[in-house]
């Protein structure tokens, strides 16, 4: 009868049940991070295009039914999104920080307003809506966010870079944390390895049996803080995004998509191997201190 | 029963020359230590606690380097051997410690199997010759035994077997006795005894139970305070 060969690494004990947790808590406090933070990027990004996208046409001294026909030779344009004219109630509601509550006084010039989304990504129509009013004897102005967006784009780029230091710096944190606890779980191991070493076992053998052990250990604890950082995320996307108002945009935009998955994936991967090298160079270094 | 291939050639199992060796907190704990010990050859080490006995026998199975002077086992020095080669030398040493040093999750044989393991044996190639020593040291009833089920002295002799499975050229006992029964520590130096008798290993025992060491006629290497007192060649003509 063949005789089966139990691990030379006892079971899980105790301690390997504290760096479990701390391993899985870390992975999840990083993949959520890191998710966030392509969700603020995202957001960034689609605030930034609408900003930009977003041009007014003020026309002073003409009727709607120009205004209006101006508006659809606009809405006409191959980059343009959408264009619309603003009713009389919607332009005084615009008005009305500037000249109080309590209606406009009568006799006051109301100019007509043009609200125009523009796919920039084909062009900015500003020339060609200026060409229009031109065309159809409309005074007005045309007015882009260009010099806006820029001050926005400038500070979405600030908030990106938070983003990503936070991440590099919770990423770099847990693989130190992971390191040292794998370092401190392993140094309680000493008197294996010191039984392995008298019996004769080279310094690769030894390392390779921590290193196999961690390695698995921090996959494990890796995966599951992954699967609850997956779990928390699809939760917010399914239940939690409902605003849609204004502060909605400048939330991150959780979602689920192929760069997400492979951010869960590969989070308990590097969480596995700080464990694996750290093992290695925790078991190599303590055995160096012998001869 | 126990095989083993002891090596008949001239040079000393173990010499010793002028090594000292001392630690960073402690200070020197050897002090110009020179011995020899023969190929066959059965000697006690003795002293009181704090003498040195344990650090003289790292330094012969290669668990310390000397701070001064040069270790050569088996007529090689060790100082300049490269890592792969101590691994090498240190399956040609066994090793018994008073604390035993068994792996508790493991069964008795797996303890004796452990040197032959690490070689990347298969348990079908040894089963049979752990069996064998495990009856030698009086264990054959008790082959699959987990370790913390057994009686200090069984676990000693399973600790014997572990050091002797490999078949060593030198077997090194770090007070074996300190931790079972007088009955049992006789019955233990007498398996060592037969060992170096039958099969020609080289033993060194340290102990500081002079009762016992009385009973064997084996010369006697005694430390004080890092000195060696009786500072001459023992050995196989000793």
């Amino acid at each position: 009868m063949t005789r089966r060969e139990t691990p030379l690494l006892p079971a899980t004990d105790a301690r390997e049940a504290a760096l479990f947790f701390v391993i899985g808590a870390l992975c999840f406090l990083a993949a959520l991070a890191a998710l966030t933070t392509r969700g603020t990027y995202k957001a960034a990004e689609a605030w930034g295009a609408q900003i930009e996208g977003d041009i007014t046409v003020v026309m002073r001294d003409t009727d709607r039914r120009t205004a209006q026909a101006v508006t659809d030779r606009v809405s006409g344009f191959a980059n343009v999104f959408e264009a619309r004219l603003l009713s009389q109630e919607e332009v005084e509601m615009l008005l009305e920080p500037s000249l109080g509550p309590g209606g406009l006084p009568e006799g006051l010039p109301i100019p007509m307003l043009m609200m125009v989304q523009a796919d920039m990504a084909v062009g900015d129509p500003s020339p060609d809506i200026a060409r229009i009013l031109s065309e159809m004897g409309v005074d007005g102005d045309v007015a882009g966010n260009a010099g806006y967006a820029d001050n926005v784009r400038a500070a979405l780029g600030v908030l990106r870079l938070v983003a990503l230091s936070i991440v590099a710096l919770l990423s770099a944190t847990a693989i130190a944390v992971i390191a040292f606890a794998t370092h401190a779980a392993l140094l309680a191991r000493r008197d294996i390895v010191d039984v392995l070493h008298l019996s004769g076992a080279e310094d690769r053998y030894i390392a390779a049996l921590f290193e196999r052990r961690f390695w698995i250990l921090a996959l494990q604890a890796g995966l599951g803080g992954a699967v609850a950082a997956l779990m928390v995320t699809a939760l917010i996307v399914f239940t939690g995004s409902g605003s849609q108002g204004v502060e909605a945009q400048l939330l991150p935009r959780l979602s689920l998509d192929f760069w997400d998955i492979v951010i869960l994936l590969v989070t308990p991967i590097a969480a596995g191997l700080a464990a694996r090298m750290a093992a290695r160079l925790t078991v190599l270094n303590s055995l160096k201190e012998t001869l | 029963m126990v095989r083993f291939r002891p090596d008949l050639s001239d040079e000393p199992a173990v010499r010793l020359d002028g090594v000292s060796l001392t630690y960073e907190r402690t200070g020197e704990v050897l002090s110009e230590i020179d011995v020899v010990l023969r190929q066959g050859s059965f000697t006690f080490l003795t002293g009181p606690s704090g003498a040195g006995k344990s650090s003289l026998l790292k330094l012969m199975y290669l668990a310390h380097a000397p701070t001064r002077g040069g270790v050569r086992l088996f007529g090689q020095q060790t100082y300049d051997l490269k890592r792969k080669q101590l691994a090498a030398m240190r399956r040609r040493i066994g090793v018994v410690f008073q604390e035993f040093r068994l792996l508790d999750h493991l069964t008795a044989f797996e303890n004796v199997a452990l040197p032959l393991r690490v070689l990347g044996q298969k348990p079908d190639a040894y089963q049979n010759e752990v069996i064998d020593l495990l009856r030698w040291v009086g264990l054959g009833e008790r082959v699959d035994a987990p370790t913390p089920s057994l009686s200090g002295g069984e676990q000693q002799r399973v600790a014997i077997a572990r050091a002797l499975i490999n078949k060593p050229d030198l077997l090194i006992a770090d007070e074996p006795t300190g931790n079972v029964d007088p009955d049992m520590g006789r019955k233990i130096l007498r398996l060592f005894a037969e060992l170096n008798k039958r099969v020609g290993t080289t033993i060194l025992i340290a102990t500081h139970d002079l009762e016992l060491i009385r009973e064997f006629d084996a010369p006697v290497l005694r430390l004080s305070d890092g000195l060696l007192v009786r500072d001459v060649e023992y050995g196989a003509e000793a």
